[in-house]
C-alpha cells in the first residue's frame, strides 16, 4: 500500500508541467550545442586554400609558386578538430539517450554520470578552443618580436572559415557549460526530488 | 563529507594554489636576450598575448584557490564553490593548451607558414616557459581530480 502511494507520488513528480518544460529547454540547448560543435568540426576539417604567390624575383622575372594552407599544418587546429568532434559525438549520444532511453538507469546514478561526462567534455572543448583561437590570432597579426609574418592577408578565405569555425565552437562551449551547471545544480537537491 | 574527505580536499586545493602560483611566477620572470647578426633579440613573456593570457588565468586560479581554502565544506556557499570550480578548471585547461600551442611553434617552428623556431637563440626563455607550462598542467590535473572527488562525495 505504501509502495503504491510512493509510486503514484513519483509519477506525479515526474510529469509536472514545469519540470517537463525545463527538461525540454535543456534538450533544446543541447541540440543547439550539438549543431554548433558539429558545424565547427566540419568547417575546420574542410578548411583549405591554395594560392599562387610570388616567392622571389630573379632579375625581372617573378617566380610564382602554388602554396596551400591546410588545417593539418598546424597541430593546434588538428587538436581543435578532434576536440570538437568528440564534443559533438558526446552531445549526439546524450541527446539520443535523453530522447529514446528515458528510463535507462544505473543504480540511480544517471544524472551524476551525465554531469561528470559533461564536465570532462567542457574541459576538453575549452582546451581545443583556447589553442585554436590563439593560433588564429598569431596567423592574423603575426609576431614582430619573433619575426613571424602574418598569413591572413594572403589566405583570406582560410582565415575567414577558421574564424567562423571558432565562433561556432565558442557558442557550443558556452551552451555546454550552461547545461553542465544546470545539471550540477539539479544534483544538489535531495534525491527524492530529482526527476530522472 | 567525512573528515578524511575534507582533509583530502583541503590538501588538493593547497597543492593547486601552489602549482598555479609557481606557474605564474615562473612565467613572469622568464626573460632572455640574444644577439643575432647585430640585432638584439629580446624574448619576454609580454611579447606574446598567449603568455599574457596564461599569466592572468593562472593568477586568477591561484587567488581563487587561496580564498576558497577558508570556506568550510558545510557552509551555504559550497554549491557556488562547486560551480566556480568547473569554470576555473575550464579556464586553466584552456590557458595551458593555448600556451602549449604557441610554445610548440616557438620550439619547432612551422615550415608551412615560414615561421622559424626561436628556441635555438633564447634557451633560458624556452626553459622557463617549459617549466611554467609543466606547473600549469599539473595544476589543471589537480583541479580536475578535485572536481571529480567533490562531485563523488557530494552526491553520495
Amino acid at each position: 500500500m505504501a509502495l503504491e502511494t510512493e509510486r503514484k507520488t513519483e509519477a506525479i513528480f515526474n510529469s509536472t508541467p514545469a519540470r517537463k518544460q525545463k527538461d525540454r529547454i535543456l534538450l533544446l540547448l543541447r541540440l543547439v550545442a550539438f549543431l554548433a560543435t558539429a558545424s565547427a568540426t566540419i568547417v575546420m576539417a574542410l578548411n583549405k586554400q591554395t594560392n599562387t604567390l610570388v616567392v622571389a624575383t630573379i632579375g625581372n622575372n617573378p617566380i610564382k609558386a602554388n602554396l596551400t594552407a591546410k588545417f593539418q599544418y598546424t597541430p593546434a587546429f588538428v587538436f581543435f578538430v578532434v576536440a570538437n568532434g568528440m564534443a559533438s559525438f558526446h552531445n549526439c549520444f546524450i541527446l539520443v539517450l535523453e530522447i529514446v532511453g528515458h528510463r535507462i538507469d544505473y543504480k540511480g546514478l544517471r544524472l551524476a554520470i551525465i554531469a561528470i561526462l559533461d564536465m570532462l567534455i567542457v574541459v576538453l572543448a575549452a582546451a581545443g578552443d583556447g589553442a585554436a583561437v590563439f593560433m588564429a590570432e598569431l596567423g592574423k597579426n603575426g609576431n614582430s618580436h619573433a619575426r613571424w609574418n602574418k598569413i591572413c592577408d594572403k589566405f583570406q578565405t582560410f582565415c575567414d572559415h577558421g574564424t567562423g569555425a571558432l565562433i561556432a565552437s565558442f557558442i557550443g562551449l558556452i551552451l555546454l557549460l550552461i547545461i553542465n551547471i544546470i545539471s550540477i545544480a539539479k544534483l544538489f537537491k535531495p534525491k527524492s526530488d530529482i526527476t530522472i | 563529507m567525512t573528515k578524511t574527505g575534507r582533509i583530502f580536499t583541503l590538501l588538493l586545493r593547497l597543492l593547486a594554489s601552489g602549482a598555479t602560483l609557481a606557474a605564474t611566477i615562473i612565467m613572469v620572470t622568464s626573460h632572455d636576450s640574444a644577439e643575432v647578426l647585430n640585432l638584439t633579440f629580446e624574448a619576454k613573456y609580454s611579447n606574446e598575448s598567449t603568455f599574457k593570457y596564461f599569466v592572468i588565468a593562472e593568477a586568477v586560479a591561484s587567488g581563487y584557490s587561496l580564498i576558497v581554502l577558508f570556506i568550510s565544506s558545510k557552509s551555504l556557499l559550497r554549491h557556488l564553490v562547486m560551480i566556480l570550480d568547473v569554470v576555473i578548471t575550464t579556464l586553466l585547461s584552456s590557458s595551458v593548451s593555448a600556451a602549449l600551442a604557441i610554445a610548440h611553434v616557438g620550439k619547432k617552428g612551422n615550415s608551412h607558414a615560414g615561421w622559424l623556431p626561436i628556441c635555438g637563440q633564447v634557451h633560458k626563455f624556452c626553459n622557463q616557459v617549459t617549466g611554467a607550462l609543466i606547473a600549469g598542467f599539473i595544476a589543471a590535473i589537480i583541479y580536475l581530480v578535485l572536481l571529480l572527488y567533490t562531485l563523488h562525495t557530494v552526491y553520495i
